[in-house]
């Protein structure tokens, strides 16, 4: 049995798609916990939020051919998750969703020392808890799961200029949140 | 290890995803798409979103070339135009525009372009293309042979069919107005 641990997503992926169906537990490895993660931020519920990543994990199994190789995977499979989170939320707007009060997130990425960084890690959930999901999933993406402007504008599929906009604005939220919340 | 890292260890076991996905996958429950499932999808996107785009610039021709035919000024008097105008042309145009740019938004690139510029770009080359095919006579051309003859000879008919009425109408007016006319 080949050994895939070592080779990029993509690769993995022209692998899984030409070679071996199987391989593709490695990637349910290597983005169950990006993944969870990020659908906990979206929908602040981790029964719901396991729901999103099992559902994307599959439609991402499912439609493996469409995905162009050239392209990053990451980007494509935190897109799919979006697009499964987003459905869910709009079919529960009017509900209220529960919050977690005894989870703590690992990011797994080493934080800069700024203020933002500093002020996300110490009171990340309460203060993306509370933003609007417009800016919530952009910051989240940039400062807890690392991700560029360009990766973003590829997940959101908005334009770069919008993607910056928003983290521009969602930082000035989150202080005005975070400080809030330390009176 | 903290209490809060445990719970989340313990709730990220519960779902065991690679257990739950790749059962699925080994037993065939759940297959893989094809690659000619996409690529008649794509090619299919693209057929259908040039069909609506050459349909709108068509009926944008035919707009044209019915107010060219008699001038909004022209000989064809307002309220006449208003009766006799094929209200389904434009509503097609714009319904294939529409269509088009929804096709067009789901597109990849689109994200990474200005979408209103792209949109505003896409109506005018629509309507220059239209103008330029009338510019041209190519339309007259059209209504004369080839396979859209009776289409344009059947707008014409109805035209003059609602000209002739206006005309016998008017010629009537002026007999009420003036007996020895």
């Amino acid at each position: 049995m080949t050994d895939t641990s070592d080779i990029s997503d993509e690769q993995l992926v022209k692998y899984i798609r030409e070679k071996d169906k199987e391989k593709y537990a490695e990637i349910i490895k290597r983005f169950k916990d990006k993944l969870m993660r990020y659908a906990l931020y979206l929908t602040d519920d981790y029964h719901l939020a396991a729901d999103v990543v099992q559902e994307s994990f599959i439609k991402t199994y499912i439609n493996l051919n469409s995905f162009d190789i050239k392209k990053k995977f990451s980007s494509w499979i935190y897109r799919i998750v979006h697009n499964e989170a987003m459905n869910i939320l709009r079919n529960r707007s009017n509900q209220k969703f529960p919050i977690l009060e005894n989870v703590e997130f690992d990011s797994g990425i080493n934080l800069e020392n700024d203020l933002i960084k500093k002020e996300l890690q110490a009171h990340t959930h309460y203060c993306l808890k509370n933003l609007p999901i417009l800016y919530r999933e952009p910051l989240s993406l940039f400062f807890l799961e690392d991700k560029s402007y360009e990766e973003i504008s590829d997940i959101l599929r908005l334009p770069t200029g919008t993607v910056g906009t928003r983290i521009n604005r969602g930082k000035i939220l989150m202080k005005k949140i975070c400080q809030k919340l330390k009176k | 290890m903290s209490k809060t890292k445990k719970i989340n260890k313990v709730k990220t076991k519960k779902f065991d995803f690679e257990r739950l996905i790749m059962d699925k996958v080994k037993s065939d429950k759940i297959v893989m798409k094809p690659k000619w499932y996409f690529v008649i999808g794509s090619l299919l996107s693209f057929v259908g979103f040039a069909s609506l785009i050459a349909f709108a610039i068509f009926l944008v021709n035919v707009i044209f070339f019915i107010l060219r035919s008699h001038g909004p000024m022209g000989s064809w008097k307002l309220q006449t135009m208003l009766n006799n105008f094929p209200v389904w042309v434009p509503i097609a145009a714009i319904t294939g525009i529409i269509t088009g740019i929804f096709i067009l938004k789901k597109y990849d690139f689109s994200y990474k372009k200005n979408f209103p510029l792209l949109i505003i770009s896409l109506v005018m080359s629509i309507i220059i293309a239209a103008w330029m095919i009338d510019k041209f006579g190519l339309n007259e051309n059209w209504s004369k042979r080839g396979p859209m003859k009776g289409f344009y000879q059947k707008l014409e008919l109805n035209e003059n069919f609602y000209l002739r009425n206006q005309r016998l109408m008017d010629v009537d007016e002026r007999r009420r107005n003036h007996p020895r006319w």
